[in-house]
């Protein structure tokens, strides 16, 4: 009986990594073609598209870092992304805890007034935000598009890290109570530790989002020096054709950081996911 | 205790700095939006109140809105229901395989760091026929259909593809969400159950499932008020076309006030949009939230 | 009492930017003279850092670090070229987006008061849009000054385009013209000796190019405008008068606009079976990889066509497109000037150097367009296809603009773009006109 439960459960195991693997698949071919595409001209390009290049087209890389200027693209980018990241995670976790853990007659209320950030679409407010940072002389400033970045990320922050906190067992706040813990302490000690998966998730998810956004980016930035990595890897789309080729290249260029920070942080939530001792 | 989770003092400092932050960078921006979905704007001169015609138009002339609510609405259940199955069952397996978990997570995971223009064009280029899939099944000497141009049946076939594409980009998401929160399960549940005599799939279904209630709303209402602002993929696949099958309200609202200036009419597009993201939430907070479980 | 106030707080904040929100309806688009004054700040700071060297902006919508375009890059030498010869005096700051996004940024920084010194823009409803509200300035008393006008291709007739109530508002930089470029190997090889004339010798040329073996026609039609510049030929070679149309004196559903749209449907069949989804750079590329015999498409191609593939320039032909009776269309980039601008004396001798000399013999020469101006260039120089372009464009008996952009709005144009895709993919010819009338019942005719 159990032998036969166990055997099952083997061919089972062998089922589910066969499902994995073809799935897994289908996630990363596409972004080897990317790769490939890279490689090649656009005249092969669109003669063989599946053919492989004659010899790889290494010049489309050096093209996109020169002539898209790539390099200070992308520390402007860390800069406003990385900054967004750790004031958007502070802010966002310290109303998510008042929220979520507090007891006020408005916290629901509150949570809703955040939410309605999360529905209205970037394209509907690009004009009044625009108009009013002009006027505060923000625009064309790293700081004008942090702060919009910031608020942006703010709702999804909050929505999340309210769930997080909601779950914490509450022994914990009662305990650090009795052991007369503030409840600034309680917060910085015990409900943020414990929330480190839902941070790092939150944090990628906010993270990613800005580092990808365009049209804010585009829009406030006029200054070359000063544009973010979309705004400069949209420089190869031109007025009447487009360079898919250096595109790519210059796609794949911006991929690489995304990759390090995405490293970084899942790891980080694989640890919480060992540390909640799921048994398997 | 419960003093200490009623300081005023306290709730203030923690929620002043994102709420003066969100109102004076958000919300007062959307009500001007709101404002604008009554006049007649182009941004160049002053908006001029014409009151419900915007609206008017928009429900009753307007064809562009009637397809693009329809393609709203079948993405948003495409997309809740899908993300909703699929990220639950990778979260499931993942959790339970010992070797390569954190290799298949990251893999599924990697669209979703990626940007969505990005994929959107790779996308755009694979169901091209001249250049993709077409190509390779020609080569068994399929004839492949127009991925994003055919315009036949209700739910036309471009907007499958999209909506596959959207699924195989976010389930990512989904699934670490719930991953995140199964995590966070006591150990000692999992052992009590084990002794009790119940198999994975038991503990599955009654511990794992109703204490991650919480996170599959959370994960739910991300999903529907993304997939009703869903706007990156199909810009950058169909951009809309062919004739606007393919439209969607953001695709919708983006051609109305940026290619066509009308951002009194865009902004009317927007409200129903914002309407809509709140019923919705509404709907599925009222019945998948149950009460939190304290573990 | 903390509550009450927390509460009372928190409901004043939430009234209070319902106010300011909806108060602030009429601040962010000042009428245009209100606007003078922040314009005035914005650039006595820019004089205070540059030395009294008056700082302009001109916004254009491709990169040219990164552009591969040659009139892209010919606008950089002279962006170069003005700032060199002008060091001291003016200095031209460049703000580039992509295609894509440029007129939403135009307009937000027009909606705030930022508008750029100078701006490229499309001629008709595009350019109508900054006209009306007078956002450009009228450029006449500029252009009469000290015979600037003089210098153009045909004198005040080149402006037909800019020209509102008898006042230009933008300067044509260069022109692009519509044309069939045809592959002459494959015309040879099938026996094709004269170029068609009219529409009969069109679909016979079609048809001796399939029989030959050959893909007669490449088309996008993923890519609207595309087809649509087929249709827009069509049309007017039927009649087709568009201000009739716009002033409601004919319609949509008229025979001749029908008859058009039959010949589209008819020489639909001869299209590359991959038309429907292919975009505008698979279908010229189609044509330059020797994939199909014809493209029709504006003469900007050349650049494209000679880039990717130099060997294929000495077989590409050019032939004016038939029987349209001597008309061709033609699409000129032009500069328009801010009306708030604080120094138009340096936008006008930026705005010079675009029409000068070196610049329209560059673009000719190397860009491959049409010089808007009575320049003298080496046609040696220029690719072999320019000289064609330019016989056609010389033999014309008169231009009209493309089609999508010679109608009352930009999107009553994408709505025949759209009508015009729907009926190639299928859409029963009268259902899919009736789209474009059902859009002209609504939004144009009862205004």
């Amino acid at each position: 009986m159990k032998k036969a439960g166990k055997r099952k459960s083997k061919i089972s195991t062998k089922i589910i990594y066969i499902f994995l693997s073809l799935l897994a698949v289908i996630y990363l071919l596409p972004l080897l073609w990317v790769i490939y595409v890279s490689l090649k001209d656009d005249k092969t390009l669109f003669v063989s598209p599946w053919a492989l290049p004659e010899r790889p087209m290494i010049e489309n890389y050096t093209f996109a870092w020169t002539a898209g200027r790539l390099g200070v693209a992308t520390l402007n980018s860390i800069f406003v992304c990385g900054i967004t990241l750790v004031l958007c995670l502070l802010i966002g976790s310290m109303a998510a805890f008042a929220i979520g853990r507090m007891r006020w007659k408005l916290s629901g209320l509150m949570m809703t007034y955040f939410l309605t950030g999360m529905m209205i679409p970037v394209h509907c407010i690009l004009i009044p935000v625009f108009t009013r940072f002009s006027k505060m002389h923000l625009t064309n400033s790293q700081a004008g598009l942090i702060l919009p970045y910031l608020t942006l990320s703010l709702p999804i922050t909050i929505f999340i890290m309210t769930g997080f906190f909601q779950s914490l067992p509450n022994e914990l706040f009662e305990s650090a109570c009795i052991d007369g813990c503030s409840i600034y302490r309680s917060f910085t000690h015990i409900a943020l530790p414990l929330s480190k998966t839902g941070l790092f998730v939150t944090g990628l998810m906010t993270f990613v989002a800005n580092w990808n956004e365009l049209l804010l980016a585009m829009v406030f930035i006029s200054e070359d020096a000063k544009k973010t990595l979309p705004v400069s890897l949209s420089k190869f789309v031109g007025p009447y054709n487009t360079n898919y080729s250096q595109m790519f290249a210059a796609i794949v260029i911006a991929i690489i950081p995304t990759i390090i920070v995405y490293c970084l942080f899942s790891n980080q939530i694989v640890e919480g996911l060992t540390a909640g001792a799921v048994k398997g | 205790m419960d003093k200490l989770l009623r300081d005023k003092k306290a709730i203030v400092v923690f929620v002043a700095p994102a709420f003066l932050l969100f109102t004076f960078i958000l919300f007062i921006p959307i009500c001007q939006s709101v404002y604008y979905s009554f006049c007649e704007y182009n941004a160049l001169t002053k908006p001029e109140f014409i009151g419900l015609e915007n609206y008017k138009q928009l429900f009753t002339i307007d064809r562009t809105m009637k397809i693009a609510l329809k393609n709203s609405l079948f993405f948003l259940v495409f997309s809740v229901v899908t993300q909703l199955i699929a990220g639950l069952i990778l979260a499931a397996l993942l959790t339970n395989i010992k070797r390569g978990r954190d290799f298949f997570k990251n893999v599924y995971y990697l669209p979703c760091v990626l940007s969505s223009a990005a994929l959107g064009l790779l996308w755009m280029f694979v169901f091209t026929p001249k250049l993709g899939i077409n190509q390779i099944l020609a080569q068994f000497g399929i004839e492949g259909p127009l991925w994003l141009m055919d315009t036949k049946g209700f739910i036309i076939l471009p907007m499958w593809v999209i909506a596959s594409v959207s699924l195989w980009q976010y389930v990512g998401q989904s699934m670490m969400l719930y991953m995140a929160q199964i995590s966070g399960i006591s150990s000692s549940l999992y052992e009590a159950s084990y002794i009790d005599g119940c198999t994975k799939a038991q503990a599955f279904r009654h511990i794992t499932l109703p204490l991650i209630r919480p996170m599959v709303a959370t994960a739910m209402s991300l999903n529907a008020i993304g997939s009703l602002k869903f706007f990156d993929l199909i810009f950058n696949m169909t951009e809309g076309g062919p004739n606007h099958m393919t439209d969607v309200l953001a695709t919708h609202l983006y051609a109305q006030g940026f290619k066509y200036f009308k951002y009194g009419y865009a902004s009317a597009i927007g409200t129903v949009l914002l309407v809509m993201c709140l019923i919705v939430t509404f709907i599925i907070n009222k019945f998948v939230k149950v009460e939190n479980y304290e573990m | 009492m903390k509550k009450k106030v927390l509460s009372v707080l928190l409901s004043a904040a939430m009234v209070a930017s319902m106010l300011v929100g909806c108060g602030g309806g009429d601040t962010p688009a000042a009428p245009a003279a209100d606007n003078a004054g922040s314009q005035d700040t914005a650039s006595a700071g820019d004089e205070a850092g540059g030395d009294g060297v008056q700082e302009i902006t001109w916004m254009f919508w491709d990169d040219l670090n990164a552009t591969e375009d040659l009139i892209s890059i010919g606008y950089r030498d002279t962006v170069e070229r003005f700032n060199k010869d002008y060091a001291g005096k003016y200095h031209v700051n460049v703000v580039t987006t992509n295609l894509e996004e440029y007129y939403a940024k135009l307009n937000a920084l027009v909606a705030a008061g930022e508008t750029p010194d100078c701006f490229i823009v499309s001629p008709g409803p595009n350019l109508d849009v900054y006209v009306d509200p007078g956002v450009a300035a009228d450029l006449t008393d500029y252009l009469k000054a000290d015979g600037w006008l003089d210098t153009f291709n045909g004198g005040e007739g080149a402006f037909s385009q800019q020209t509102y109530d008898g006042k230009i508002y933008a300067v044509p930089l260069n022109i692009a013209a519509a044309c069939v470029f045809y592959n002459t190997e494959m015309f040879e090889k099938a026996g094709i000796t004269t170029m068609p004339t009219d529409w009969q010798g069109m679909l016979d040329a079609c048809e001796k190019l399939q029989g030959a073996g050959y893909t007669p026609l490449t088309i996008s039609a993923g890519t609207a405008w595309c087809l649509s510049m087929l249709a827009g030929y069509l049309c007017d070679s039927e009649g087709v008068d568009l201000a009739a149309i716009d002033s409601g004196n004919a319609s949509w559903l008229d025979s001749n606009v029908v008859n058009a749209t039959n010949k589209l449907v008819e020489i639909s069949k001869y299209f590359q079976p991959t038309a429907a989804g292919d975009t505008n750079d698979v279908a010229t590329a189609n044509f330059y990889n020797e994939e199909a015999a014809m493209l029709i498409q504006g003469s900007w191609a050349i650049a494209q066509i000679n880039g990717a593939n130099p060997e294929f320039e000495d077989k590409c032909g050019v032939f004016a497109f038939p029987g349209t009776d001597g008309r061709v269309i033609a699409k000129s980039d032009s500069l328009a000037m801010s009306a708030n601008t604080a120094h138009p004396e340096a936008v006008i001798a930026f705005m010079k150097y675009f029409t000068d000399d070196t610049a329209q013999k560059y673009t000719a020469e190397v860009g491959g367009k049409i010089p808007v101006t009575t320049v003298e260039y080496d046609a040696s120089k220029a690719p072999a296809q320019l000289e064609y372009v330019m016989d056609v464009f010389g033999n014309a008996k008169s231009t009209f603009g493309f089609y999508n952009e010679s109608m009352a709005t930009t999107e009553a144009g994408a709505c025949f773009d759209d009508a015009m895709v729907a009926i190639y993919l299928g859409t029963p010819v009268e259902e899919g006109l009736a789209t474009v009338e059902d859009f002209y019942k609504n939004n144009v005719w009862n205004k």
